[in-house]
């Protein structure tokens, strides 16, 4: 029996099928409890149903995309594993890197069916979960005390009886400002791997993800002008999904081009 | 019900979410580091724990620091549920994070509210089901759907998902924040240009440009503050 075939067999599905259902069901708690508290507090049900609509339809482009990880790790993990590291905890940029230096660091020359074997890939398993485990285990012992200090009201006296400064307000700007950052830098890497991936500021490096990105920006500009002179709400909730496919669609032809 | 009544029940909601939190993430972690050896029984393979250690000082500790920043800067982003929800079910960067922004700014919530709280698990629970739901169907139809997803036409597309997804995420939050925006992208972009290696390491990099960008919010916030100040001093 081949290693691929082992990796496929039932029995491991079924292990990995279990801890996907188990994710699933508490994704289900969570989402029923917090919408039975939304209607306790009184939240508009109306807001709390667009929510999850814009949520759907924006989760169901970038899952395609995390598919196609499983797709690309099945090769050499089996179906099963990929599957269950990227519907869990995972991360489709971090799944493969971590994949391909922990197959490295077990003495495989590389991350491929050919050199596989079963304590191989068992390590690689272990290896892969306890790597990225971290945010989890900072979760359970230290996520209370986070939040609870975050969400201190403004002027309020900590526990040392210091007076904290009157910043109500700025968790919004300063929210919206951390997105703009992280937005910032991965633009910017884009504009550098265009610039000076094959030598600084050649320009030869690939221009695909900084045009799809621009493409991408561009499809955003219309909807909402849309949103704003028609008074279009809605358009908000398929708005991102929306700009993706067309960048998306924009990255078959321009890929071309490339 | 009035506002006092209605700030306990959310008291009692977050003291149980931390619990229930803390009891699946358990529970995760548990299955999650027990799998490979069980995965080891049936194929009468155990995990080599030489290599792994060996394996773990080269790779796990830059995957160590990484988990820190995103823990930090991820967590008043998501509140309590969300956290405990994306922690577990991952893809932060490329969808749980721009998911729970986006549904929070639809419906207006502001941060650190228990709206805010409420929308930002709602979010990520239904973004992490309709992964799981696409990935169940996709695992499903693998054979089928392979030749389809992996032909080289659809390649770049599927290539190109996250450069997509910031590109409409730039416009949306640049669009009236261009003083805020406009210093940490050109910093970044002049980073990456002069240190092309550094494109290995973007999600290190979101560490200074966040700090940037919101060093500069804080400082047109108080500038503003202090203006709005004034002006009523002088009514």
């Amino acid at each position: 029996m081949s290693i691929l075939s082992q990796l496929n067999s039932p029995v491991i599905y079924l292990i990995c099928g279990c801890i996907v259902l188990f994710v699933a069901l508490v994704c289900v708690v969570f989402a029923v409890r917090a919408y039975r508290a939304g209607k306790a507090i009184g939240m508009d049900v109306t807001k709390m149903k667009r929510a999850i609509v814009a949520s759907a339809t924006f989760a169901v482009l970038p899952s395609v995309g995390i598919l196609l990880g499983v797709i690309a790790l099945s090769g050499s993990l089996g179906t099963p594993w990929p599957w269950l590291r990227l519907s869990v905890i995972g991360a489709l940029h971090y799944e493969t890197q971590v994949a391909e230096a922990a197959a490295e660091a077990v003495g495989l020359p590389g991350l491929s069916a050919t050199h596989m074997t079963a304590e191989a890939f068992t390590t690689i398993a272990l290896l892969m979960s306890v790597c990225i485990m971290w945010g989890m285990v900072f979760c359970l012992f230290s996520l209370k005390a986070y939040t609870g200090r975050l969400n201190r009201p403004a002027g309020t006296k900590d526990s040392v009886g210091k007076k904290k400064n009157s910043l109500s307000g700025f968790g919004d700007i300063a929210m919206t400002a951390m997105f703009i950052g992280l937005v910032s830098a991965y633009i910017g890497s884009y504009l550098g791997i265009f610039a000076s991936s094959q030598g600084l500021f050649s320009f030869r490096g690939t221009w695909l993800p900084l045009a799809v990105a621009l493409v991408g920006a561009a499809a955003m500009w219309v909807f909402l002008q849309i949103r704003d002179r028609r008074q279009a709400a809605w358009v908000d909730s398929f708005s991102i999904a929306g700009s993706m496919l067309i960048a998306m669609t924009a990255a078959i032809f321009l890929g071309r081009l490339g | 019900m009035n506002e006092q009544e209605k700030q306990r029940i959310y008291e009692r909601y977050l003291q149980a979410t931390h619990r229930l939190g803390r009891l699946v993430t358990i529970l995760t972690l548990a299955m999650l580091l027990a799998a490979p050896f069980v995965m080891g029984l049936i194929l009468h393979a155990m995990p080599n724990l030489g290599a792994f250690w060996r394996g773990f000082l080269s790779i796990g500790i830059v995957y160590l620091i990484s988990c820190v920043a995103e823990y930090l800067i991820y967590v008043p982003m998501l509140g309590a549920g969300g956290s405990y929800l994306a922690f577990i079910t991952g893809n932060l960067i490329n969808m749980k994070i721009p998911c729970a922004v986006t549904a929070r700014d639809i419906v207006g919530a502001k941060s650190g509210t228990s709206e805010n709280e409420i929308i930002s698990t709602l979010s990520i629970a239904t973004s992490s089901l309709v992964t799981i739901l696409v990935l169940a169907v996709g695992v499903m139809l693998l054979i089928p759907l392979q030749p389809l997803l992996q032909s080289p036409v659809l390649l770049p597309a599927f290539d190109n998902v996250v450069p997509a997804l910031f590109g409409a995420m730039a416009c949306k939050y640049y669009r009236g924040n261009w003083r805020i925006a406009l210093v940490p992208l050109l910093v970044m972009s002049l980073l990456f240009m002069l240190v092309p290696s550094l494109t290995g390491s973007t999600s290190f990099m979101i560490i200074p440009s966040g700090a940037i960008a919101i060093g500069l919010a804080y400082l047109f916030y108080r500038r503003d503050a202090a203006k709005l100040d004034s002006q009523e001093a002088d009514k």
